[in-house]
């Protein structure tokens, strides 16, 4: 490198070096993930790490295998009958795709929020506490306080606190995709996996989520998969761009969106793909 | 690098990029006319000349603002990323430094417009003499920023140094004569003043050598030393 003082060249977006992490600094570690829909490879030898406490995201053309990539997280993909995993993903040096591992607990360790909002229906609250109320946790003092708590970090708590008992389907969508993020977290999860959370909303409830993104870092880790590249560069600390199965780059953000480093990364963030 | 503008998935934003780059051009060969021009006027005595330099800056100025309002609604239209980022920005940072260079020439020009007896005269064909060399250096940067062609842009980049030694030997000379002559120092002053923007001419055209770099190879090469940019960027 180019030795300058003080350094402000490629000033990263995070404060850490994606390729020397510690143990501690990870939260999820892909190992040559091949995935299989039928005959059809749709990932490709895929090994990355999710860094702790970090946004990542993903981005790439349709198909690309992000969201794919993204559902093995917390083994969405178990029920496509015809697919087919090879490969490991560890979570505290646990292989999350190991017999011994329990999808039901899996899955409160990792949550997922979808495209479209998809609240119960039911009212607000008991939306939020469902996920307690599964793991038989009925204390209404308990309760209470989850579901104030989850709905101050969802953001949402100022325009619901009056009508907790309102049906959950009687909210925007930009609220209702809160209220499912407020559901997520509700229930404590290490990671939080985003896929796609705000191609249904309008403009302004995007950055709102947005927002919401960023501050949930703090306590959580976050993976999104993205349709807007802007949208990446402007919540992610991380970057991964896929291609056709393929991992082609995953950087520092920053790095990324003003100097990537492969030809492809190049053709698709300015534009000049297909 | 090969310049691909012509590739993106929309039509009109090949047009826009195309657009301000060729209008850079447009604005780099006016500068570039200017400055002949005054060096010429200068060399000739060619007041008129000289007039019509002064008269002809504001295109120059024009265009500059003209580039940057295209610039702007490129930046808030289409959100550019990666090279085309570094295109506009490099753009952007370019103008400033051809309308700068336009302004030198203006005051080059303004010699032209004094009276110089005969002795004053050898001063002046040591000033056309660098002003060549200047002229050469804003002609080299030009062409390597229509085929964003790093190798020569670093070949500009070296060739401020060769002016930089003729503005002190220069400015050296033309102290000796005004301590020999105190009556020459407000003609001199003149002189050294134009020689002064010759050598901030090479500053400019050194900068923009640098925004081609940036442009093509995606770092920031100012404030670096010549030796650093040859290793580890070239």
């Amino acid at each position: 490198m180019i030795s300058v003082a003080p350094d402000m060249s490629n000033k990263s977006s995070s404060n850490i070096d994606i390729d020397n992490l510690t143990k501690e600094q990870i939260a999820l570690e892909i190992k040559n993930l091949n995935l299989f829909y039928g005959e059809k490879q749709a990932l490709e030898n895929i090994s990355m790490v999710i860094p702790k406490g970090q946004v990542t995201a993903f981005i790439g053309p349709s198909g690309c295998g992000k969201s794919t990539l993204l559902r093995c997280m917390n083994r969405m993909n178990d029920l496509v009958d015809t697919c087919n995993i090879k490969g490991e993903i560890l979570l505290h040096d646990q292989n999350i795709y190991d017999r011994s591992v329990d999808v039901a607990s899996l899955r409160r360790k990792v949550g997922m929020v979808f495209q479209r909002p998809n609240p119960f229906p039911k009212s607000i609250y008991e939306n939020v506490v469902y996920g307690l109320r599964l793991q038989g946790i009925n204390d209404r003092r308990e309760l209470d306080e989850v579901v104030e708590k989850s709905l101050t970090n969802a953001a949402l708590w100022n325009e619901v606190k009056d009508r907790l008992h309102d049906s959950a389907l009687g909210l925007s969508g930009g609220q209702q995709q809160r209220l499912v993020i407020a559901r997520a977290i509700a229930i404590e999860p290490e990671v939080l996996l985003l896929d796609e959370p705000t191609s249904a909303l309008d403009p302004i409830s995007t950055l709102t989520i947005e927002e919401l993104i960023t501050e949930l870092k703090d306590k959580y880790t976050v993976v999104i998969v993205t349709h807007n590249m802007q949208q990446a560069a402007r919540v992610s600390d991380q970057t991964a761009f896929m291609y056709m199965g393929q991992l082609i780059e995953h950087s520092d953000t920053n790095a990324l969106f003003t100097t990537p480093k492969m030809k492809k990364t190049e053709d698709y963030i300015t534009g000049r793909y297909g | 690098m090969e310049l691909n503008l012509n590739k993106h998935i929309s039509g009109q934003f090949n047009v826009e990029l195309e657009q301000i780059r060729n209008d850079v051009l447009k604005m780099g060969g006016l500068v570039e006319q200017q400055l002949t021009n005054a060096l010429n006027a200068v060399t000739e005595a060619d007041q008129e000349l000289a007039r019509h330099v002064l008269e002809t800056d504001f295109q120059v100025n024009k265009m500059e603002v003209q580039i940057d309002e295209a610039c702007t609604r490129i930046i808030a239209k289409r959100q550019p990323a990666a090279s085309d980022l570094r295109l506009v920005l490099a753009i952007i940072k370019t103008i400033t430094d051809l309308e700068r260079i336009g302004d030198e020439a203006e005051r080059i020009a303004k010699v032209a417009l004094e009276s110089f007896n005969k002795e004053q005269q050898e001063f002046l064909v040591s000033m056309d003499n660098m002003g060549r060399k200047a002229l050469v250096m804003l002609h080299d940067v030009l062409d390597a920023f229509a085929r964003m062609d790093v190798e020569s842009a670093f070949k500009v980049h070296t060739a401020d140094k060769v002016l930089d030694k003729e503005y002190e030997a220069i400015t050296r000379q033309l102290m000796t004569y005004m301590m020999e002559d105190p009556r020459s120092i407000p003609k001199v002053m003149d002189v050294i003043w134009s020689v002064r923007s010759l050598e901030r001419i090479g500053d400019r055209c050194q900068n923009i050598s640098e925004y081609i770099i940036y442009f093509v190879k995606g770092k920031d090469v100012r404030h670096t030393s010549q030796s650093d940019i040859k290793d580890n960027v070239l």
